[in-house]
């Protein structure tokens, strides 16, 4: 390179910069009321729980569909940024910090538990609203002020699993394999604190890494403990793998697991290894026909979790608010605090001072033959 | 026993006595876990070390053919509904194939550029992420299963210990396959060829070999293996795009633990990996199982660097 291209090189570089900062600097300062308003979700597509991001993106999508044929927000339209948060804090907090300082978007939502508490300190710093259709992680009530979630505590539902597996099924030595993820351990604690409370015995407790697919060892440790119940809390991967090892072991006793397993994949590719198999999961509301059939008609909508309405409801919410406030973000949290009986399709919300939704109400779903069946 | 138990009403020593008996009847299966899970990562270890031998640099995208083989598998005997059997002839097949291609796409030019193995590691890192981008595209990332249908498997009881018919074949692959290799690198000419590629490339150039040739045939066999280890771990557990990384990483950890490039340490490394991982969390908690392995393959780094195949002398 002689010193005539090295001049032009960097003069050429220097216009670039120059360009680029003018541009980026000059865009956020001017919006213009046709400009669409930007959603982030990140949620996991590839790896662990994948099926279940999936299908929460079609009812997100049917959401925006609807509000946007409807005319959008105040003449805008809502645009949705999808990233893939592998259901790990890692990526999601790469996939926020994207959403957050480039794309710009006014609220992101988490679908890990993972997920919505690596982003959580990014959306507090930069004041975007976060909020979660499915993390249950008690720490998420805590999270910070911008932190909402349309979905109950794991605090409730580690209770209500050890008073379902204690009291109604009359199981007193539990043993627990779970995935050393935020959601499992969170929901464990939980758990075990109920459990001795109320009379019941852990017996063992067996982890494995979240990409484990080699559970054996551990099952055989839980079942020389010979418990009357296994609390497996394993995402639908792990899940189906652990099961089927189970069945292979000759694991005979009951097995309950978590709101994770609301994944039609799981009994679909367990098979008989599933069947029997149950867990709790945040109760939903009968869903409208016309939102079943349009999940059914949609590529990756048919296999439905009960997150996927939990997060159409939240972009239906956000919709509302905004069209009163506009694109301020304190004037949509303050909003959101003040959310009072809201009702949704598959829930009536009303937000507390966390942000955390003020009911908690369970259900027991059993997998048999191929299905997922409410009890 | 039975009367211990009796006469000893005290809940600690009832305890202690369960402890002891569970004690006694977790190990065969603990054993068959090992055996089963070092059969595992044999047949990754044992192409990467193969491939290692010849070429002298780290092929990341050695476990993404296992991925291949298994979506194979997947796709004729799923989607094209093609005998069974014949499907995994065909995936071995163009698993071997696709890291053929490979070779003489990208590493013999490569090669040929004098780029150092640095360079192709990276190039190899590219290759992985892009075929299981695409595997990902085509068949969606999620978890699917191999087995021929949703019914458990035909289990068996060795010692007290439960092994299922895929993990028997697993078992039973490793040895085929160990011995196999052994013939070929010690029986044919093809073989010798190879050892003196690993011995010293630029020395079997110069005594006549065409060594291009034969690092291709190396890629060929070495990814053909990988891809019979996707199928098998399809069969025996599920396949996912994201599948090869895990296996990669414990075939590699066998692999330095073995002795790089040497086969046969590859598969002892791979058993001693199985063990300690599954022996490891016999009496702590099952979370500790991953960093048992790694806490092993610093150990051999730090004292036994060239694994325990190599000697130490350079």
């Amino acid at each position: 390179m002689n010193k005539t291209t090295k001049w032009i090189v960097g003069i050429v570089v220097v216009v670039i910069i120059v360009f680029v900062g003018y541009y980026v600097s000059k865009g956020p300062s001017q919006p213009t009321s046709t400009e669409p308003i930007k959603i982030g979700v990140v949620a996991p597509f590839t790896g662990d729980a994948g099926a279940l991001g999936e299908n929460v993106k079609v009812a997100i999508e049917i959401a925006r569909d609807e509000i946007n044929q409807a005319g959008g927000v105040n003449g805008r339209d809502i645009q949705v940024i999808f990233e893939d948060g592998k259901c790990n804090g890692k990526d999601a907090a790469n996939a926020a910090t994207k959403l957050i300082n480039i794309d710009k978007v006014l609220v992101v939502m988490g679908m890990c538990s993972a997920e919505t508490l690596a982003i959580a300190p990014l959306a507090e710093q930069a004041k975007v609203l976060l909020i979660s259709p499915s993390s249950t992680n008690a720490k998420v009530t805590t999270a910070g002020d911008y932190v909402f979630r349309f979905i109950p505590s794991d605090s409730f539902q580690g209770k209500f699993a050890a008073d379902y597996l204690i009291n109604t099924l009359g199981k007193k030595k539990i043993a627990i394999l779970y995935s050393l993820n935020d959601w499992a351990t969170g929901i464990k604690d939980v758990f075990k604190q109920r459990t001795e409370e109320i009379g019941g015995t852990i017996v063992g407790e067996e982890g494995y890494q979240q990409e484990s697919r080699d559970l054996r060892s551990q099952i055989i440790k839980l079942k020389e403990l010979n418990p009357d119940a296994i609390y497996f809390l394993g995402y639908t991967e792990a899940t189906i793998v652990g099961l089927k090892q189970m069945q292979e072991l000759g694991v005979t006793t009951t097995i309950f697991g978590g709101d994770a397993w609301d994944d039609p994949t799981i009994p679909q590719k367990a098979g008989a290894a599933a069947n029997g198999a149950r867990y709790s999961i945040a109760a939903n509301q009968q869903l409208p026909q016309s939102f079943l059939d349009e999940m059914k008609k949609r590529p990756g909508g048919e296999a439905m979790n009960s997150y996927s309405p939990r997060a159409y409801d939240i972009l239906k919410v956000l919709a509302g608010i905004i069209s009163e406030t506009g694109d301020n973000t304190d004037k949509i949290k303050n909003a959101l605090y003040k959310l009072k009986d809201y009702q949704g399709i598959a829930d009536k919300y009303s937000l507390d001072a966390n942000g955390d939704i003020e009911t908690a109400n369970f259900t027991i779903k059993e997998m048999q033959d191929g299905v997922i069946v409410e009890l | 026993m039975a009367i211990f138990v009796l006469v000893n009403t005290n809940h600690y020593d009832i305890k202690k006595y369960y402890l002891l008996q569970n004690s006694m009847n977790i190990i065969p299966q603990l054993i068959l876990n090992s055996i089963i899970a070092g059969a595992l990562y044999s047949l990754i270890a044992l192409g990467f070390n193969l491939i290692y031998g010849a070429t002298k640099f780290f092929n990341l995208a050695h476990g993404v053919m296992a991925v291949v083989g298994a979506y194979t598998v997947f796709y004729f005997t799923k989607i094209l509904s093609v005998d069974f059997y014949f499907s995994i002839v065909l995936a071995i097949l163009l698993a071997g194939l696709v890291g053929y291609g490979l070779d003489k796409l990208i590493y013999l030019p490569l090669r040929r550029r004098k780029s150092s193995n640095m360079v192709l590691l990276v190039a190899s890192l590219g290759v992985f992420t892009a075929i299981q981008a695409i595997i990902a595209m085509i068949f969606t990332s999620q978890f699917q299963t191999l087995s021929k249908n949703n019914t458990v498997q035909k289990t068996f009881e060795i010692a007290g210990g439960i092994i299922t018919q895929t993990q028997l074949i697993i078992i039973l692959s490793v040895i085929l396959i160990t011995v196999g290799l052994f013939i070929l690198l010690y029986k044919t000419k093809l073989g010798k060829a190879v050892r003196a590629i690993s011995d010293d490339e630029n020395v079997a150039k110069i005594v006549g070999i065409n060594t291009n040739k034969i690092i291709g045939y190396v890629f060929f066999i070495g990814s053909a293996i990988a891809g019979l280890a996707g199928i098998l771990v399809g069969l025996d557990i599920g396949i996912q795009p994201t599948m090869g990384l895990g296996l990669l990483l414990k075939g590699v950890v066998a692999a330095v633990v073995g002795g790089m490039g040497n086969l046969y340490g590859g598969v002892l490394g791979s058993f001693l990996l199985g063990f300690v991982e599954n022996f490891g969390i016999w009496k702590i908690s099952g979370e500790w199982k991953d960093a048992i392995a790694f806490v092993l393959l610093i150990a051999f780094l730090i004292f036994r660097p060239k694994g325990i195949m190599n000697s130490t002398r350079d």
